[in-house]
């Protein structure tokens, strides 16, 4: 299909590329689509934590679904290439699917499973699709930071063929639910994955049939180039220069930990160095390179270039470094189960020093960066196993002409779910959801509120709760002169805190607070105008008391 | 039931339109005006008197009118509606604020909410609380709420409406507080959500509760006057309001329920493709209508629209999934995107050619209308590549501007991207059509359907210009263009169904089930939605009566709705509904998974009267003349490139004409494109029928 009246082969035209690429991106749109309404596990479906995507022949990204989160960006084409180095590339045949939850290779952690697929048309490879999503469970100690080798935290799954020209390589299989809690669902999920590899591979046959297009790594290369040109667009407006800042986090226990960023403008190329980023720890808040990169150049696109559609070649004029042996670059076999404790907090570290560079362009740093999640399991008055999570997030900082949206999470995207489906689903009474007042940061711009939730448990008998949560003694810092939010709180009615990063447990009764962290306010908070610190106070986002000792309100 | 003569009114946001059936006469009449937006009934009276006149009846023998608008939608779009207090439970008044907690765009850092109906000083709670099973944890605190009664009377508020946790199950302390606030606050509307939205999820219950009654008083007021002003021109029957899910309902249930009516419009326009389909015998029909800034797609099976459960209304981002507001209410299935004849094209960062969703709208319009617009258009480009005539645009009513159309096509979007301005034209038009194939594709994808096993059927002042080009990427083989394309929305009004949804949330595992609860549920539905359907007029015997629940692995987020039989439910029913629902879950998704338990979440009745029945004889219009080959002009198709086509006046082709593509029908308010590759067929109705290939 030539679109134009003067268009040759292999020339892409701005309306064809338009054309093709909103096409493919549809592709993955729809293969994500039969992933993520059949999936069993809540954090692919509250937190969006999955991708589908189509690589070239090469294995260079060509588009990825619209919905999917910033940590699997650019992932999958890495992960494809670990894949080639154990399995040929020339091996892969018509019906194979490759599967690997390799923490190094992949996402981060094992509950994350990648999967790939070779595309074949008229007898040739084309392309490949892949996908990657979240798992109800991956045996080992499931859902806790308190590990100290990722061998305790579940099965490790090296890339082999799952399918082996379509059919289910059954020692695989055992393997796997082998070793889960459950397996149906465990089951039904790997398979929801399957068939979203299946529409994939379908829908680009006929796209390949629609255009007559034989090769596609021309048009991936066009669209890539065209990404990274917008993208050093974006960057050759800012001063050149080296910008640092440090971001300090509750780590675990005794093992506090420091990010050190520093970030190089030359031109239209960034580089940002995390030399200086404390060790790795024996816990499971280390972060694998994979997903460090993909924290630290996502908050730079949404702050520089967001209006450019992404794809891999977004980032190519950016270069990501961190010491071998850091929390941000661990090595084998390091604990990783909780990495987005630490993933989460690098786009404060990237807005700490963009602010330098382009004040007016930054948030302050987000109470929802990392997520504050709690799971509870057990078993309810009936018999029935239950394993629910309260997903519920922090606000966000603020920014120079915005205050921060008030519960809401940044830089990941997660869901609020519903109290009613969480009450209907685990023997579980939730007295209270709210936001939380005076726990925005204070500044001309305010932080986001977070909100406090206290829930009850009725059950007969005792209930296990996980919780993964940081900022407990660093609360989310303000920018260019504004103040910090407030900090997260895990606290028991009787005054006793369970550990914010281990498995503790709950008797009957328990009630059990979760203060959600406010985000950091924006420049100086005397500047704020009275009509809105005045409104603040009308509607009880500020106390009155606050209002005057921090705003300086008069009212 | 003898020869009546109905009236359908349409109250769009630029024009009225009107639709009269005369049964004894067997005609249909058509009519148009602008929209009086400070009173939207005076267009409709003046408007309906006019049509009288022109089918020679008295206002007398007017038997109903039957009537959807854009008021409800508008309201909530543009948030003028009333000042409304929420009474929540104790802990939970910020859910209304604080919604699904998501951000609607990854990148944007500068993100805005849209604003909660109501604001967190008029938000107040009261000490109760119902569990998940329906039983009371703590008693309704009525001395409580008598205070916060007062506190909302001080700050004067119009509306009032109540959520508390858990009311979908049991409703008493949402009732008993209705009463107390009713006594202390007399003549202002209460809306509770065991009534609005009996359904589980806080956010979207208390979002379509607050929804309703922020237009509640708005919509009081104005089906009152309508109601006097009809009356006083010496009507004497009945006025009916059509529902979101294309039922149509009387006016006493607006008032109670008027979110209900928030898509109106859109269900007409459905209903009345799902009349056409019945007409030309088509199982299987795309819906497909474009106007001026967006496109609206509906799939249509077996004579009824695709129907869902909940929408997004007053997007603050245009057509962002998640920038609305929450509606769980019984409506008609549809997407539509910001692809309009007054889409703009421009150029994004990465330097491709875009369309849309921004629109020029009918003021400045696209820069062919010569009324100050500057923005390329998919209406400036239709003009360039022939599909449209600058002399015979509304019916020669208007001439377009050609050469302003090429000097902003070259400037803004040919010169840039180094190309032709027949290439950047092409562009636009094939820039736009993918969009709304794209968007077809997906939506017909989730329903696990495949576009080409259906027809289209195109209508709006776009459809019909760009259905050709849809079909094509869609490999859709058939095209449906109805006659007078314009009023084809109002002509659902008249096709309608009295009809009602209902629903109960009641969360059980299959295996156990409390039948004789389910019993109840559906013993009380069937009693309600049956008085509603008498109360329209309609023979209680005739009325029909669907069963269907929300169904689900345990441990999965998405319903599937799964049909249920009728009758009395035991504990052998459990078998059957698993069965029942597996197959629908194969159908969805090809595939099922074993071992895991299924549950219900809620429990669904849809209760109809017949539909009226309504011939196409359209008066006022000539017979046709024979004489409908009118010329020939230069027009571009993909496989031919610019080349000689036959124009068809629309007003000339009888029943039974045939011709070969390519061929561009003109009639008033759109004009039919065919391509080389089609066969283009006039039928007994005046349809044009296009088979491609």
């Amino acid at each position: 299909m030539h679109v134009l009246s003067t268009t040759r082969p292999n020339d892409f035209d701005p309306v064809s590329l338009e054309i093709y690429w909103s096409r493919l991106i549809s592709i993955t749109d729809e293969s994500a689509a039969a992933l993520v309404r059949t999936a069993f596990s809540t954090i692919v479906r509250e937190s969006n934590d999955y991708a589908t995507v189509l690589m070239d022949a090469n294995g260079d990204s060509l588009a990825e679904n619209t919905a999917g989160i910033p940590s699997f960006v650019g992932i999958l084409p890495r992960t494809l290439r670990h894949m080639f180095e154990r399995i040929p590339k020339e091996s892969w045949r018509p019906g194979d699917c490759i599967i690997t939850n390799d923490p190094w290779m992949a996402t981060g952690h094992l509950l994350d499973v990648t999967m790939a697929s070779p595309i074949f048309h008229k007898g040739k490879l084309v392309a490949f699709s892949g996908s990657t999503a979240h798992l109800p469970d991956i045996g080992g100690s499931l859902w806790s930071a308190d590990c100290r080798e990722v061998y305790e935290e579940g099965l490790r799954i090296p890339p082999v063929k799952f399918l082996r020209e379509g059919k289910p390589n059954e020692d695989v299989f055992d393997f796997i639910l082998g070793n889960v809690r459950v397996a149906e669902q465990v089951r039904g999920d790997l398979f929801a994955q399957v068939s979203a590899q299946q529409v994939c591979a379908r829908r680009l046959s006929e796209f390949l049939d629609d255009t007559g297009i034989a090769d596609l790594a021309p048009l991936s290369g066009a669209l890539q180039t065209r990404a990274d040109r917008a993208m050093r667009q974006a960057i050759a407006a800012l001063p050149d220069g080296e910008y640092r800042s440090t971001v300090l986090a509750d780590g675990f226990d005794e093992h506090e930990t420091r990010i050190e960023c520093r970030m190089m403008i030359d031109g239209d190329r960034m580089h940002i160095d995390y030399t200086g980023t404390s060790p790795q720890i024996p816990r499971g808040i280390n972060c694998v390179m994979n997903y460090t990169h993909a924290y630290t150049v996502y908050p730079v696109k949404c702050a520089i270039d967001p209006l450019t559609p992404r794809n891999e070649g977004s980032y190519r004029s950016m270069t990501v470094a961190a010491p071998e042996g850091s929390i941000l670059n661990p090595r084998y076999p390091a604990a990783v189960h909780a990495r987005q404790l630490t993933g989460h907090l690098l786009a404060g570290a990237v807005y700490g020093c963009l602010a330098q560079a382009a004040p007016e362009k930054v948030i302050a740093e987000c109470g929802g960066a990392p997520t504050t999640r709690a799971l509870f399991s057990g078993t309810d008055k009936a018999g029935h196993r239950f394993s629910q999570i309260i997903f519920a997030s922090g606000g966000m900082g603020a920014g120079a002409a915005n205050d921060g949206l008030g519960a809401t999470a940044f830089p990941t995207n997660v869901g609020a779910g519903s109290i009613e489906a969480f009450e209907s689903a685990a023997p579980l009474i939730v007295w209270k959801k709210e936001l939380r007042q005076d726990s925005g940061g204070a500044g001309r711009r305010r932080g986001g509120l977070g909100q406090d939730v206290v829930i009850e448990v009725a059950s007969d008998e005792p209930i296990r709760l996980s919780v993964l949560a940081d900022r407990v003694r660093h609360p989310a810092p303000g920018i260019l002169g504004g103040q910090p939010g407030a900090p997260v709180d895990v606290v028991l009615a009787d005054g006793t805190r369970p550990h914010p990063k281990s498995r503790s447990a709950l008797k009957p009764g328990d009630k059990l607070t979760i203060r959600y962290a406010g985000g950091g306010g924006y420049g100086d908070p005397r500047q704020r105008e009275p009509a809105t610190i005045a409104d603040d106070v009308k509607n009880g986002y500020v106390s009155a008391e606050a209002a005057r000792r921090l705003y300086g309100w008069t009212g | 039931m003898s020869a009546r003569v109905r009236v359908g009114v349409d109250v769009g946001g630029t024009f009225t339109d009107f639709v009269l059936v005369d049964e004894a006469r067997d005609l249909i009449f058509t009519g148009k005006r602008l929209t009086t937006s400070r009173d939207p009934s005076d267009a409709i009276i003046a408007g309906t008197e006019r049509l009288l006149r022109e089918a020679g009846r008295a206002i007398v023998e007017l038997d109903s009118v039957v009537h959807g608008t854009t008021l409800v939608t508008n309201a909530v779009i543009e948030r003028k509606g009333a000042k409304v207090g929420l009474v929540t439970t104790q802990g939970f008044r910020d859910i209304l604020e604080m919604g699904n907690e998501t951000r609607y765009d990854l990148y944007d850092l500068a993100l805005e909410r849209p604003a909660a109906i109501v604001p967190r000083h008029l938000r107040h709670e009261v000490s109760e609380r119902i569990n998940a099973g329906g039983e009371r944890l703590l008693p309704l605190d009525e001395a409580g709420l008598r205070q916060v009664a007062r506190a909302l009377a001080r700050d004067r508020i119009e509306a009032i409406a109540v959520c508390f946790m858990h009311a979908y199950r049991n409703p008493v302390h949402e009732r008993r507080a209705r009463e107390i606030l009713n006594e202390e606050l007399p003549g202002i509307p209460v809306s509770i959500s065991a009534e609005i939205a009996p359904e589980i999820r806080e956010y979207e219950r208390t979002s379509t509760t607050c929804a309703n009654a922020f237009v509640q008083p708005l919509m009081q007021r104005y089906l009152g006057r309508l109601a006097d002003r009809l009356g006083g021109m010496g009507h004497k029957g009945t006025i009916y309001l059509m529902l979101s899910a294309g039922g149509i309902t009387t006016v006493r249930a607006a008032r109670e329920a008027p979110i209900q009516l928030i898509e109106s419009g859109p269900a007409a326009g459905a209903m009345a493709a799902a009349y056409y389909g019945g007409l030309t015998e088509t199982p299987g029909l795309i819906s497909f209508d474009m106007g001026g800034t967006t496109a609206k797609m509906c799939l249509v099976e077996g004579g009824q629209p695709a129907r869902a459960h909940a929408l997004e209304a007053g997007r603050i981002r245009r057509f962002k999934k998640g920038s609305g507001l929450p509606l769980k209410l019984p409506v008609v299935d549809l997407i539509e995107i910001g692809a309009g004849g007054g889409s703009q094209a421009w150029i994004d960062a990465m330097g491709l050619l875009k369309v849309g969703p921004h629109s020029a709208g009918a003021e400045p319009g696209p820069v062919c209308y010569g009324r100050g617009g500057t923005k390329p258009t998919v209406t400036d480009a239709d003009l360039l590549l022939g599909y449209l005539s600058p002399d015979y645009f509304l019916g020669g009513e208007m001439q377009l501007d050609r050469q302003a159309v090429e000097r902003a096509i070259d400037e803004q979007i040919a010169q840039p991207l180094g190309m032709s301005v027949l290439d950047a034209a092409i562009g636009i038009h094939s820039v736009v059509n993918e969009n709304m194939a794209q968007a077809t594709r997906m939506y017909i994808a989730e329903k696990g359907k495949d576009p080409r096993r259906f027809a289209m059927m195109a209508f709006g002042g776009a459809g019909p210009v760009h259905a050709y080009g849809l079909a094509q990427i869609l490999k859709v083989s058939r095209i449906i263009c109805p006659f007078g394309a314009g009023v084809t929305s109002a002509l659902g009004f008249l096709v309608a169904p009295p009809a009602i949804d209902l629903v109960r949330s009641y969360v059980t595992h299959l295996d156990s089930v409390d039948w004789a609860a389910v019993a109840k549920l559906y013993a009380e539905m069937e009693r309600e939605a049956r008085a509603l359907i008498a109360e329209t007029g309609a023979d209680p015997a005739a009325i029909t009566i669907r069963r269907s629940a929300d169904m689900r692995y345990v441990g999965q987020g998405f319903d599937v709705d799964v049909e249920l039989p009728d009758g009395i439910y035991t504990r052998p029913s459990a078998t059957d509904f698993q069965q029942r629902f597996f197959a629908t879950y194969r159908r969805l998704f090809d595939r099922w998974v074993d071992g895991v338990p299924v549950e219900v979440t809620s429990w669904r009745l849809s209760a109809s009267a017949p539909a009226p029945t309504v011939s196409l004889n359209f008066g006022g219009h000539s017979a046709p003349t024979g004489a409908a080959r009118k010329g020939e002009r230069p027009v571009w198709f993909a496989r031919t490139g610019l080349g000689p086509c036959a124009v068809y006046d629309r007003y000339g082709l009888a029943p039974g004409a045939s011709f070969a593509g390519p061929a561009v029908v003109e009639e008033r308010e759109s004009t039919v494109v065919a391509g080389p590759d089609t066969r283009v067929t006039v039928d007994a109705h005046r349809n044009l029928i296009i088979d491609i290939g």
